[in-house]
């Protein structure tokens, strides 16, 4: 579903080259879950954005479904974004002068998706928010608001959704509901599933780890005492 | 549809509002003054036609020629005939010189006349406008002909061989300048009662008119007509048109199109300023969404259609908000100006409704596109890191877009290059000094808060700190603080000036004319009926022959009306009240002696402006004719003369003693209360000579309009003040989530609210007081600049101004400041945290 081959990332900061990503290969196969760890500054969100072609990498090429996203212009990954890509996000994101179900709706709508309003309510249904559609962000707490975000990133029927630090605003018995959520979903849709994350607990509900550290993917110790 | 749902759904958020509202201000504001203008301009024209009673005059001292009638009436104009000349008329022994002016039914062609059933009376009820002449056997007279012929309204008096019925009292038409001499009681009449009464015969002197008008508004057929007819005139007859007629309320009007434009003007820079940093809050804003479009799969183009279809949807909204908000309250202006302008406003052309959707537009595509411009640009990246750097447009190209707008749309409304560029060019000077003093005011702000207490140190560091959006909320603060001063202090030397004149002595009626051997009778009569006169003044009616020994040739009698007709002389020994020297010496000083030897020439005093219109300097030497007997005269001084305080007053003054030998006559001014207005009646009956100007009236109508054209103004400073007031919300919105960040911080650490509250209520009250001070500065200079150089006053500073501009700056930007951004005090610090 995703083919990542000998990536580079490198950004100039104060007249000084620093290299994010550093010749980083991967494949990640339709339905499977893909947890990206690592610490803070390892490279992981740069390489999710690469992923889902938010991002352009220095070197290297993507390629999602079969096609190379990194030749592609601007309007041609946003293209691939509208086909495949849907996004959880840290902070949620959600638009405060929308209601819930506007919040689903918008990128349905954006996409002409049919009846966006429909589609919406049934996946809040789904994320066991049916009695909250019209409440505002501010009205719902962190968990509602990161349900109403999974809620909105399903509801465009992605082939793969990225997910940045999903639990990462929230303590971990709401975060253990969503991670639920995340992979239920995933199940059910056979969405692809790439998540970034600090939490050991949803890395190892994901069915493959990659590790970073500097922007190059290593194997923990942990890891290759296990395969010895 | 799309888009505009999206945006509807935005307008929930706040941001949008205040473009919205600074939008609709600019609109309103252009729309309101561009309405008023254009509809007083039409006015103008239409009025001055009727100024002339007709489109086009002919005049003449023969009669008008059937054929150029003809043609008229062929042409499709209306027309009417006109006779003015002055007749004898008679009722039992009483008689008297009046100046007949007869006309044809169809008269005025344009504008109507006043007439009254009540003579002397100033009650509006007794007064009718129509807009035909009297019928045949009828004639509307002067008030003043009813006590010299001792008839009432109703009596016929004899004309020539026939009579006629005085049936109303004559108050005004609309050419009434034009052709009537001041001396006889004025009646307007059919001409062909002047027919029957024979009383034209070969070389009578009488003025001949053609009137001639459109059915419509058009112009082409007179203009037509008037091609065919100009080569035909004989060297004695003229054409006059409305443009020359009225070219002096032309100006004057176009001075209050000017001040309208100006204070329109400053009411959308203001709107600009803050359209421009609503538009920059809301595009932050838009970040979020844009990145999240973007994750969507939106492209680029696709966003800046969706941002394009936006600025449409907000400019046809605002703009169609602002014009009709702009048509209210130009219709509250004509009514709070309505005696200001008693003629009926015609409808506006369409020009000022263009203007108004013009001005929305161009607003937002100077002011807001700009601040968005970047947006479908975006790295989609924001969603997922928030340090991703924003390539929005720079601070100079967005400040040089939105002079370039405010150029545009000055331009635009003035129509003149010059103008334009002189008053952007203003408005930036005016901007960038007034930003160096507010920047000073910050910095000194801020180092003397460092020896206050630490509440305040927190306050003015902030000031200074955010010194872009104090500067900005200062400017457009004491720019509105200043108007607002300006516009009191005006208002209130108006009204004062008037009330100086409405004493209850101050006098409401000039008599004039009046023979010397009728003075002590006149005289006594006024005392019998315990009235207050003025004191009275001597005249001498002289002409001016000789200026430094040179006859006045043909080409200087021609340069001034002054040295074409006779002139009144007065004298007094002690230089008259409300007069100033401006040069030489008065004579009492050094007393004219007329004995002396070698004989000196005896000094004169002339008014100064007349002085230098006619290019006389002291020492000029001035030969006056009086009744033949010509005398010499040195011009000794120059005086300026306060014209509007009600007593008379003289271009030509000499000493006493010098014109007592010439024929004179005396005049002054007196008060009568309206109870006591009939004495009028029996002074004019028993002396016919005597001449009575009703200044009352005149009076009466000046404060009327004085207060009627200030209020006007004030609805304009008030919407130049909201205008104010959303450049602080803005800039205010601008720090909103850099004050919340810090309330929550501060109050994490212990901080209680009554000390944040105190921190931004000495914040906003001192940007307040600053913007006062800056005010205060601002509306000195200006008032010191109209009183020296427009209303020529000895130049006197405001004391007040310096304590009332601090004070209620301070007290306005405090509580509205303070009000705007406490929510960052109400809401708990966490949820603060957590939302930012």
């Amino acid at each position: 579903m995703i083919k990542v081959t000998n990536i580079g990332k490198k950004v100039l900061v104060a007249d000084t080259e620093l290299t994010i990503l550093d010749a980083l290969s991967l494949n990640v196969e339709a339905g499977e879950s893909l947890a990206i760890v690592g610490p803070s500054g390892s490279g992981k969100s740069t390489l999710l954005g690469i992923m889902a072609g938010l991002d352009t990498p220095t070197n290297g090429t993507v390629h999602i479904d079969g096609q190379d996203i990194t030749a592609m212009d601007e309007e041609g990954r946003a293209a691939v974004r509208a086909r495949h890509v849907g996004f959880v996000f840290q902070s949620f994101h959600l638009l405060p002068a929308l209601t819930a179900m506007e919040n689903v709706a918008l990128p349905l709508e954006l996409q002409k998706g049919g009846d966006a309003m429909g589609i919406a309510g049934s996946y809040l249904q789904r994320v066991g928010l049916a009695d909250r559609t019209e409440h505002y962000p501010r009205q719902l707490s962190g968990g509602e608001q990161q349900r109403v975000a999974v809620a909105r990133a399903f509801a465009c029927k992605p082939t793969i959704l990225f997910a940045d630090e999903p639990t990462g605003n929230l303590d971990s018995v709401t975060g253990e509901t969503i991670n639920d959520l995340l992979f239920e979903l995933n199940r059910e849709e056979g969405t692809t599933l790439v998540i970034v994350t600090h939490e050991h607990s949803l890395a190892s509900r994901c069915s493959r780890q990659l590790h970073l550290k500097s922007g190059i993917q290593f194997t923990p110790v942990a890891e290759m005492s296990v395969k010895c | 549809m799309l888009a505009l749902q999206i945006l509807l759904r935005n307008w929930r958020g706040g941001q949008l509002r205040l473009v919205v509202g600074a939008l609709v201000l600019a609109v309103t504001v252009v729309t309101s003054v561009s309405l008023l203008a254009d509809r007083v301009e039409k006015a103008l024209v239409n009025e001055s036609a009727s100024f002339l009673a007709a489109d086009l005059v002919l005049e003449g001292n023969t009669r008008i020629a059937q054929d150029f009638v003809e043609r008229a009436q062929a042409t499709g104009l209306r027309t009417a005939l006109m006779m003015s000349f002055s007749s004898m008329v008679y009722h039992g022994d009483d008689m008297h010189l009046a100046s007949i002016k007869a006309v044809e039914s169809s008269y005025p062609l344009r504008g109507a006349i006043r007439h009254s059933d009540k003579p002397f009376s100033a009650d509006p009820a007794a007064e009718q406008t129509v807009r035909t002449g009297p019928p045949v056997g009828e004639a509307w007279a002067d008030a003043r002909l009813l006590p010299l012929l001792r008839i009432e309204l109703g009596d016929s008096i004899e004309f020539g061989d026939s009579h006629v019925k005085i049936s109303r009292v004559l108050i005004e038409e609309p050419d009434s300048g034009s052709s009537f001499s001041l001396i006889g009681a004025r009646i307007l009449m059919h001409v062909e009662d002047v027919k029957t009464a024979g009383v034209l015969l070969p070389g009578s002197r009488v003025k001949h008119r053609l009137l001639v008008a459109e059915t419509g508004t058009g112009t082409e057929r007179v203009s037509a007509y008037r091609a065919w007819l100009e080569p035909q005139l004989s060297i004695h007859q003229r054409l006059i048109t409305p443009d020359q007629a009225q070219a002096r309320i032309a100006e004057s009007i176009d001075s209050g199109r000017r001040f309208l434009l100006l204070a329109g003007s400053i009411g959308v820079v203001l709107a600009g300023i803050a359209l421009a940093l609503a538009s920059h809050q809301f595009a932050i804003g838009e970040h979020l969404q844009v990145g999240l479009y973007k994750s969507w799969g939106l492209s680029g183009s696709a966003i800046r259609r969706l941002y394009i279809t936006y600025i449409l949807a907000i400019g046809t909204l605002g703009s169609a908000m602002g014009i009709a908000l702009g048509a209210l309250i130009q219709g509250l202006l004509v009514w709070l100006v309505r005696d200001w302008m008693p003629i009926d406003l015609p409808p506006a052309s369409f020009r000022p409704w263009i203007t108004g959707m013009a001005t929305g537009f161009l607003c937002l595509l100077g002011f807001m596109l700009p601040a968005i411009w970047h947006l479908p640009n975006l790295s989609a990246m924001t969603v997922l890191r928030q340090d991703i750097p924003v390539k929005s447009a720079s601070t100079a190209l967005r400040g040089g877009l939105g002079v370039l707008t405010i150029g545009l749309l000055l331009l635009w409304y003035s129509g003149n290059v010059a103008i334009s560029m002189a008053m952007l060019v203003a408005f930036t000077a005016i901007a960038a000094a007034a930003m160096g003093f507010g920047l000073t005011l910050l910095w000194l702000g801020q180092k003397v808060a460092r020896h206050l207490g630490s509440i305040w140190r927190l306050a003015l560091a902030n000031l200074w700190r955010r010194r872009l959006q104090s500067l900005i909320q200062l400017l457009g603060f004491s720019g509105a603080i200043a108007l607002l001063m300006i516009m009191a202090v005006i208002r209130t030397s108006l009204i004062d000036d008037l009330r100086l004149q409405f004493d209850e002595d101050t006098p409401n009626h000039f008599l004039y004319n009046v023979a010397s051997y009728e003075l002590q009778e006149v005289e006594a009569l006024i005392e019998q009926r315990a009235l207050d006169a003025s004191g009275w003044f001597s005249m001498v009616r002289a002409r001016i022959r000789q200026i430094n020994g040179q006859d006045i040739e043909s080409e200087q009698l021609e340069s001034h009306e002054s040295l074409q007709r006779e002139l009144n002389l007065s004298w007094a020994k002690n230089l008259p009240e409300n007069n100033t020297i401006t040069s030489g010496d008065w004579w009492s000083s050094t007393p004219y002696n007329a004995a002396a030897s070698p004989p000196t020439l005896p000094p004169l005093s002339i008014e100064e402006d007349l002085a230098s219109e006619l290019g006389l300097v002291i020492g000029d030497r001035i030969t006056f004719s009086v009744g033949g007997l010509n005398f010499e005269a040195r011009l000794a001084n120059t005086r300026s003369v306060s014209w509007d305080d009600m007593t008379p007053n003289f271009y030509f003054l000499f000493p006493e003693g010098l014109l007592e030998g010439y024929p004179r006559t005396h005049m002054t001014s007196v008060y009568i209360p309206p109870s006591e207005k009939l004495i009028l009646n029996d002074l004019l009956r028993n002396y016919p000579t005597l001449q009575v100007i009703e200044l009352d009236k005149i009076i009466e109508r000046v404060r009327t309009i004085v207060s009627q054209v200030t209020r006007g103004l004030e609805v304009m400073t008030l919407l130049i003040l909201a205008c104010g007031i959303l450049v602080m919300f803005s800039a205010v919105s601008l720090s909103m989530s850099e004050r919340l960040q810090e309330s929550a911080i501060l109050r994490t650490i212990g901080s209680s609210q009554r000390l944040i509250l105190g921190v931004q209520c000495i914040e906003f009250t001192t940007l307040g007081v600053l913007a006062g001070l800056l005010a205060a500065l601002g509306a000195e200079t200006a008032l010191l600049l109209i009183e020296h150089y427009l209303l020529q006053l000895p130049l006197t500073g405001h004391a007040w101004m310096w304590l009332a501009g601090p004070l209620s700056g301070g007290l306005l930007v405090g509580a509205l400041g303070v009000s705007y951004s406490r929510k960052s005090v109400l809401l708990p610090p966490l949820e603060v945290l957590r939302r930012l």
